[in-house]
């Protein structure tokens, strides 16, 4: 596989040589599967093969990009897009591309996942685990993806590099009853790794506990989020970290670093891990990725940036370049020194909520948003969830409900979810005080 | 870009297997992606993707391979791999696809001004001018985004029935996201665009008069918007209020995959199911009430003339007169009701499976005028427009918050309001209206569904609605 960088060498050369100021090339061979199920049932079994090369050029400090799916459309592609950039705007902010060699810690990627062809069997493990937990006839349905991709990253600026990334999920959502229901996901960068029974007995046991639940009462309440629904927050907040997001205001941290966004007891950082489904050793400039703390004890310690972005903030790049904007990569909470089943107990009375979707926001640089709870929900007493609950509604602020951390489980899990729990993320069970829920009326 | 010698070369090879039904689609996309940061144009990214995908049932199983090789030995194993995923499903309640006869057909969207006679200088220089205007608008605009997609869109589509239906829409679309501060607070919004055909969209779209209209109304919702006080009161919805509401609890819940159970896991079900207290026929809004799917409308966002599985469209009436109509079908989703597909199959690019999706949702006209509904009302408010909006995943509880919004006292309107909000049932929403304005107005949107997610282009939209005695806070 070194011809395919030796190729993608080649594209940054042929750039250099036709005018552009600085290239960066990365080709991705990506081999990727996925099983789709509903009513206990495979609906489809899906494969994608497909190579790309992502192609970045500066000329004059016009940035341009493209992406190009056949070695043999080189030329003409890079031809095109210094064409582009002649007649394109200078953007002032443009930093340069990380300039530097770089030594990149060794790929943990798991080759088995880059066989596997058909995954099927663990979809059933999953959904006989779920009937198991709440019984024959529950209806279960979900994914399971796997992604194996080779990368080679080429740059006129010094880096090069080659990285595998592998990963398998699968999500299970379990119906008992028509609105009862639970939701599980298991994710890992390794099949050894991967339990796909731990997804169905979460979903079947949620699933069990939410029978026959009431309409919810809108009010205030201490809240125990799942590691799930949790992952959804980190994903809000480590988007909201992008050095991007802060410069257009669509992020509660504008103006907020150095200061103290949240209580002591909160550490959050970035850190695309051997174990995570992000995992990766460079970044698309290819910049080494590192964790990086950007919650520090609750006090806001950095953005996350890419070369541009870090110049602009005086500082340097954090490892997260994507190819307009820095990304979080995957998001860790510190875990706790509290055990869940102590977080539940210390709540005499409050709710538990394991899953939610839809979230929007009024106002990004103010936080105001609202999102739906989904799957179980529960009124906590005496430390017991107990009467399952629906149609409740989070309606609160990003930045409060950071500053209401109350407690943080010692277990944590690695989650992903469609949409929602993205990016991945390292989340423990968390109590935060004083939510506000609503409802219709 | 397009190899059709391979693509039939695949059908042919797939036809050769024991297979109940077989198709592939290519596609090629030109692309070109604008970004630009408060003013500034921060990349800009030009691609090209082609590539194909073979769907194939058999056995009672689907199995679904794409790739963007172009080759016939990359055909053959992409065919192979189908067609192994489909038998080996193993599904007690075998698949069907509800029988539709081969359609030989192109089609197109023209252009008067053709995209591809745009220069990227002018594509540019169209945007940065928004950022211009609002610089020197009087409002304290301290923040923008703005995003501009141009799509060329080429398919093909062959299947084991005969159909053979070539197609080329090219697409414009643009978000714009702007920041106000006034006074020391902020206030968002954002704005899209959309439309299938030439540059000629962008005159349509009016955009620095759209965004500097949204800026001003931001510094009056700091300056001057008081709240209401909650309480049951009448509301007026304009047409963008009105849209997503038809979007979000009428065409979400009749998309018959999802009352299938067929998006359990992510974009939820629907509060319509068999044996359930909704079907076919029940009621669910007042008879003023007609909501209808198109994809037909005339250089639309989501136009199309034939969906992804080759099916006719058509408009499609989602709630007539307040009553449960017709659910968005595909061919495998009609097969399970025992009814036709009508169309609604669409995919975002070669590599994705086609689903049950929406095209343009709208309300249809009644017969006031905005300023009749307008003096109906005692005490009220109307949202012309809403910031952040939800609903559950079956569809029934929902909620906006209103972004241009006016106090209503005895049929005038008043200051402007601060945020309300409607948190509502979609029974208890639609059963409310009493009257309908006859101007039906259009906005564009990505609607989100499958997994790996596909945004496909949209229009949401409709009149003034007329809503009594709901609770707004």
């Amino acid at each position: 596989m070194s011809d395919i960088l030796n190729k993608t060498e080649d594209i940054v050369s042929k750039a250099k040589s036709m005018g552009a100021d600085e290239v960066i090339a990365k080709t991705t061979f990506g081999k990727y599967r996925q099983v789709r199920f509903s009513n206990n049932q495979v609906d489809i079994t899906v494969a994608w093969n497909d190579y790309v090369t992502d192609l970045a050029l500066a000329w004059k400090k016009r940035v341009v990009a493209t992406q190009i799916h056949n070695f043999r459309d080189v030329d003409s592609s890079v031809k095109h897009l210094l064409e582009l950039a002649k007649v394109s705007k200078e953007n002032p902010m443009f930093g340069g591309f990380a300039k530097g060699t770089f030594k990149y810690r060794a790929s943990k990627a798991d080759k088995t996942l880059e066989n596997l062809e058909d995954p099927t069997e663990y979809v059933f493990e999953a959904i006989s685990a779920a009937e198991k937990e709440a019984g024959s006839k529950v209806d279960s349905g979900g994914i399971l993806f796997t992604r194996f991709e080779d990368v080679y990253l080429a740059s006129s600026e010094g880096p090069v590099g080659v990285d595998s990334r592998s990963a398998i999920e699968l999500s299970i959502r379990a119906f008992s009853e028509r609105e009862a229901s639970g939701h599980g996901v298991e994710c890992s960068s390794t099949l050894k790794d991967f339990k796909p029974t731990l997804a169905g007995q979460k979903a079947g046991e949620i699933a069990k506990l939410a029978k026959n639940p009431k309409v919810g009462e809108e009010g205030v309440y201490d809240v125990i989020f799942d590691p799930l629904i949790f992952g959804s927050s980190l994903g809000v907040w480590g988007g909201m970290v992008s050095a991007f997001y802060v410069m257009i205001q669509m992020s509660v941290f504008v103006d907020k670093l150095g200061k103290k966004v949240a209580p002591d007891i909160v550490t959050m950082k970035d850190n695309p891990a051997a174990y995570s489904m992000s995992n990766r050793v460079f970044d698309d400039e290819g910049v080494p990725t590192k964790d990086n703390v950007f919650i520090d004890h609750g006090v806001l310690k950095t953005f996350l940036h890419n070369t541009s972005t870090a110049k602009m903030f005086k500082t340097e790049t954090t490892g997260n370049a994507g190819l307009v904007a820095p990304n979080p990569w995957n998001i860790e909470m510190e875990a706790g020194n509290t055990k869940k089943d102590e977080l539940f107990e210390e709540t005499k009375k409050g709710l538990y909520l394991t899953n939610t979707w839809y979230t929007r926001f009024q106002n990004y640089a103010k936080g105001d948003f609202s999102t739906i709870p989904r799957d179980g929900i529960f009124l906590i007493n005496n430390g017991e969830p107990k009467q399952s609950l629906k149609d409740l509604r989070i309606s609160d602020n990003a930045l409060t409900m950071l500053s209401n951390i109350a407690g943080i489980s010692k277990e944590r899990q690695h989650v992903h979810w469609w949409g929602e729990a993205d990016p991945p993320s390292l989340s423990p069970y968390v109590l935060v005080k004083n939510v506000n829920l609503t409802k219709s009326k | 870009m397009i190899d059709e010698e391979i693509v039939d070369f695949a059908l042919d090879y797939a036809r050769s297997k024991k297979i109940e039904y077989a198709e592939i689609r290519a596609q090629s996309q030109v692309q070109d992606r604008l970004t630009l940061r408060n003013g500034g144009l921060e990349a800009y990214v030009s691609s090209v993707d082609s590539g194909f995908c073979v769907r194939i049932m058999a056995k009672g199983g689907i199995g679904f391979a794409s790739t963007n090789k172009w080759s016939k030995e990359e055909a053959k194993e992409i065919v192979e791999l189908a067609f192994s995923y489909a038998t080996s499903a193993n599904r007690k309640e075998k698949l069907a696809f509800e029988e539709e006869k081969g359609v030989k057909t192109k089609w197109a969207v023209d252009q008067k001004e053709k995209i591809e006679d745009i220069s990227p200088e002018q594509r540019i220089s169209s945007f940065t001018d928004v950022d211009k205007a609002l610089a020197t608008c009087g409002v304290k605009v301290v923040a923008t985004m703005t995003q501009c997609m141009i799509d060329l869109t080429t398919k093909y589509f062959v299947n084991s029935e005969g159909s053979r239906i070539s197609s080329f829409v090219p697409k414009i679309g643009a978000f714009i996201f702007i920041t106000v501060a006034e006074e020391g607070k902020t206030e968002q919004a954002y704005q899209q665009f959309g439309y299938s055909g030439g540059w000629e969209a962008f005159k349509k779209w009016n955009v620095p008069e759209e965004m500097i209209h949204n800026a001003k109304v931001l510094k009056d919702v700091i300056t001057k918007a008081k709240p209401v006080k909650a309480g049951n009161m009448d509301l007026i919805c304009g047409p963008r209020v009105t849209g997503i509401a038809a979007h979000e609890s009428c065409g979400h819940p009749m998309e018959a995959d999802r009352i299938l159970g067929r998006e359990m896991s992510q974009a939820g079900r629907s509060f319509i199911y068999k044996g359930g207290p909704y079907w076919v026929g029940t009621r669910i809004g007042s008879d003023a009430v007609t909501v209808v799917d198109d994809p037909t409308v005339e250089h639309s966002y989501g136009y199309y003339a034939f969906d992804d599985e080759g099916v006719k469209a058509r408009r499609r009436f989602l709630y007539k007169e307040g009553v449960i109509n017709e659910f968005l079908h595909n061919r495998e989703s009609a097969a399970k009701l025992d009814t036709r597909s009508n169309g609604s199959s669409r995919s975002v690019n070669y590599d994705r499976e086609a689903i049950v999706r929406m095209a343009n949702t709208f309300v249809l006209p009644g017969k006031h005028t905005e300023e009749e509904l307008i003096e109906g009302v005692k005490y009220g408010v109307y949202m012309k427009s809403f910031t952040e909006w939800n609903i559950d995943d079956k569809r029934f509880n929902q909620r906006y918050v209103g972004r241009e919004a006016y106090l209503i006292e005895n049929g005038k309107l008043s200051h402007p309001v601060a945020r309300p909000v409607i948190e509502t049932t979609t029974p208890k929403f639609w059963k409310a209206v009493d009257a309908v304005s006859k101007s039906v107005e259009y906005e564009a949107a990505t609607c989100g569904k499958g997994d790996p997610g596909q945004g496909v282009p949209v229009y949401t939209g409709g009149p003034c609605l007329r809503l009594r005695g709901v609770y707004v806070k």
